[in-house]
């Protein structure tokens, strides 16, 4: 097999959902291997998650686990029986790098907190993502993606102004959490590297949202001023850089829609003579971008009087060759069936999977030119791969493992 | 303790689109080189400023994306000047770049013309669409890159909230945070092959790509079952409409609330508490004991009189008692605050979260901002420095990486 720079990297992997399934993902794609801990009473919801094929989920037909789950190994393991805990433990002792997205406190709670994690392994990496982490008061309170979103102020930063907040029609910061998360294990892997020593590393997810709003809490702590305020949020146009036009115009078709944005004023130059000149836009008012960003309101109307009319790939297409930042907003299957780009740079694959057939996927961002990262596996079955780690791994005899399977420490 | 990546050299030459991606190496121990042309990263003149004075020392998001960072300014235009880079990015373990496909190659600056001195150099190009394919020359801002990777066309409203909506860009420059968080995702898996081979690379990183994948449940609906997904207000886009989260408070501020009552357990604490304020009365009756029956989605008339209901409880209570109360019960609800209101909560406070800096204009009176995204036990996140003035340390770094006479 290829090497990759995670090659020989082994992560005990007790997360679910989205966000240590994110992180893991990440580090398989790298070449990690990634093995999932699971256990039937407490399965991941995800493995239930819509989209599924079929009628009915059966734990191993859901799309959406599918996404998270590629290129890892999956055991099952019944951590409520002593022995099971025991498994768990021979595990640990045989891996570089340990995480959980639990609420603060259960793996304490299982008896493996860091220090007992250490104790197993002392150059063992232990990462944890949850809502408020595992200190400060409200460490026992608990996120979704949205909660943490909310919180963090990204959910009252998207909307129209007069509206009802937008915010992320997706749990975002289940993503980016998890982007924080694998960030982390491969800067603690750097510094055992260098040094040899392991550590723990605590992640909230409400902070790695927090840290996305940087230049917003800088306007109040030195400005004073709130995003709470008359006009906010500016729903598609600018807040800082300030530029106009800079909106999201409707285009000819069903919910079809471009984004334009004029920097300066040649892209007006530009956006103006590919709309073909008209009357209106010669006004001087919109010469400046001052003056412009005074008459945002009559700017899109006549911007998007030439929009709705036209194609929005084509829209894209005449104001990108005239040098104007223009884009068409994309679905899923813009993206996967039209977006030229994608294509391109092969993009998108299939990988077999027993109950999905040809599951389609998407590459490795970002893209190394020695040692890219790979798409191998489609995402393991429920339990796929327990006999295969209990042995050959944890190096149980065939009796062995029959035995504790018998005990029900396999389920 | 010092972070994970001391002694690490980065240089970067970035402006909005890559410069949170030094930050973060740099927050952790490297030491970042931003090399910026004479007038100064084009990221200098992005507000909002100090006091509202623009001034290449007073942009608040120079301040926040380059902590840490030390300023050299070298200019391109000169011949020395394209020597002056060519030897930092040669000294340097990694450099880091933004700018358009082909540009600095056209320069003799690119990563072919130091490459052959520097095999072990690890070099990340970020761009809106990645170094080749038909777009590879055509311009991108945030939203223009968060349309096209597929973000935008998830976030909007339902109608009854706002009729004939666009899709919404979520404000903060998003999508450059995407593409940054792959850049360092790149950067550190071929640092880690280089903690075993010795060898460099070049990254080829993509805002298109890297937003593409942080699109959560478009892309398995499309791949399973040829579906697009449908915008919905503050909750998951989603292939049919979905029970609404959001809820105003007493106080006029908005909630989120996940429904109540999935389970016994999470329904017999919520129950308790509305009837101890005199709410949900009628929840006693037993046609509401059955779990199936409190579930919106089946339609039921007891999930109506319950979503009524609380409706009800959440309009005559402030959101910040909604939002605690249902956390201290289990449940995973939010309120919607502003960014900066999490100063005001003391449990950020107990965490140490918050940064303080100094800068142009604030006459040495320090203040807030956001701090570590993750807690390392051993290499710590940490502030050495504020963002750096303009060419504040081009005679020292290019006497400590050069050995030059200043």
């Amino acid at each position: 097999m290829t090497e990759l720079p995670l090659s020989g990297i082994r992560v005990c992997d007790l997360t679910w959902v989205i966000a240590g399934p994110t992180a893991t993902r990440i580090l398989a794609d790298f070449g990690a291997e990634v093995i999932r801990v699971e256990h039937g009473q407490a399965a991941d919801p995800i493995r239930f998650g819509r989209p599924i094929a079929g009628e009915r989920p059966t734990l191993n037909n859901s799309g959406f686990f599918n996404y998270f789950n590629r290129n890892k190994k999956s055991v099952l393991l019944n951590v409520r029986h002593p022995m099971g805990m025991e498994v768990l433990q021979r595990l640990i002792r045989v891996s570089d790098v340990v995480i959980e997205n639990f609420s603060s406190g259960v793996l304490e709670s299982w008896g493996l907190d860091y220090a007992a994690q250490r104790a197993i392994n002392p150059g063992i990496i232990y990462c944890s993502i949850s809502g408020f982490g595992h200190t400060g008061r409200d460490r026992h309170y608990t996120t979704w993606g949205p909660t943490a979103q909310a919180l963090s102020g990204l959910t009252l930063m998207s909307g129209l102004p007069g509206k009802p907040p937008a915010g992320w029609g997706y749990s975002y910061l289940d993503h980016t959490a998890g982007y924080y998360a694998a960030i982390a294990i491969m800067m603690a892997l750097h510094h055992r590297n260098m040094t040899g020593e392991g550590q723990a590393i605590d992640i909230a997810q409400v902070e790695t949202g927090m840290v996305l709003a940087g230049p917003a809490v800088l306007d109040f702590t030195v400005n004073g001023r709130s995003w709470l305020r008359e006009g906010m949020p500016p729903g598609n146009r600018a807040w800082e850089p300030a530029m106009a036009p800079h909106n999201t115009y409707r285009c000819a078709g069903e919910d079809r829609w471009v984004a334009i944005a004029v920097r300066n004023d040649a892209e007006w130059e530009a956006l103006r003579r590919a709309m073909g000149e008209p009357a209106w836009a010669a006004d001087a008012r919109f010469a400046t971008a001052a003056g412009r960003l005074a008459h945002q309101d009559e700017l899109d109307r006549g911007i998007g009087a030439w929009t709705q009319e036209r194609d929005a790939y084509q829209v894209m297409a005449t104001l990108q060759t005239a040098g104007v930042p223009a884009g068409v907003c994309q679905t899923a299957g813009d993206r996967v069936e039209r977006d030229p780009q994608l294509a391109a740079r092969g993009w998108w694959t299939t990988m077999p999977h027993p109950e999905l057939g040809d599951a389609g996927i998407d590459g490795v961002a970002p893209r190394l030119s020695k040692t890219p990262g790979t798409n191998r596996t489609a995402s393991p079955l429920m339990g796929e791969h327990t006999y295969e780690v209990m042995t050959a791994m944890l190096g149980m005899s065939a009796e062995e493992y029959a035995e504790l399977e018998a005990q029900g420490v396999f389920m | 303790m010092s972070g994970p990546l001391a002694g690490l050299r980065v240089v970067e030459r970035c402006g909005a689109l890559g410069q949170y991606a030094g930050k973060l190496l740099a927050d952790m121990g490297a030491d970042v080189v931003k090399v910026e042309p004479p007038g100064g990263s084009a990221a200098r003149a992005i507000g909002p400023f100090v006091d509202d004075v623009p001034g290449p020392d007073r942009s608040l998001n120079f301040w926040y994306f380059n902590t840490n960072k030390r300023s050299v300014v070298v200019d391109f235009a000169e011949q020395d000047g394209v020597a002056t880079w060519r030897e930092l990015a040669a000294a340097a373990d990694v450099v880091i770049e933004d700018g358009k496909p082909g540009e600095l190659d056209r320069l003799g600056a690119g990563y072919r013309a130091v490459a052959p001195q520097a095999p072990g150099l690890i070099w990340c190009a970020m761009t809106p669409f990645g170094q080749d394919g038909p777009w590879a020359e055509y311009e991108a801002t945030d939203m223009v890159a968060l349309a096209l990777g597929g973000a935008m066309m998830m976030n909007g409203y339902d109608p009854e909230d706002a009729e004939e909506a666009p899709p919404i860009r979520g404000h903060g420059d998003q999508g450059y945070l995407t593409a940054c968080h792959y850049a360092v995702q790149g950067i550190l898996a071929a640092l880690l092959w280089r903690d075993r081979t010795g060898e460099g690379q070049f990254i080829d990183c993509s805002a298109h790509e890297a937003i593409s994948s942080t699109t959560e449940v478009a892309l398995p609906y499309w791949f399973t079952q040829r579906v697009n997904v449908i915008r919905q207000t503050v909750r998951h886009a989603a292939a049919t409409r979905t029970e609404r989260w959001l809820y105003r408070a007493g106080d006029g501020r908005w909630v989120l609330v996940f429904g109540v009552g999935r389970d016994n357990a999470s329904w017999k604490r919520i129950k308790e508490w509305f009837q101890s304020e005199g709410f949900g009365l009628q929840f006693d009756e037993p046609r509401f004991d059955d779990p199936l029956n409190r579930q919106a989605a089946r339609g039921s008339p007891e999930a109506a009189e319950i979503f009524a209901e609380l409706g009800r409880f959440i309009a005559a209570h402030t959101a910040e008692e909604v939002y605690r109360g249902g956390q201290e019960r289990r449940q995973a609800w939010g309120i919607v605050r502003s960014p900066e209101e999490a100063l005001f909560d003391p449990h950020w406070d107990d965490r140490g979260f918050w940064a303080e800096v100094e800068g142009e204009g604030r006459d040495g009176r320090p203040v807030r901002m956001p701090g570590a995204p993750y807690r390392f036990g051993a290499t710590p996140w940490e502030l050495r420095r504020p963002a750096p003035k303009l060419g504040e340390h081009t005679g020292e770094v290019l006497a400590e990486w050069l050995g030059r006479e200043t």
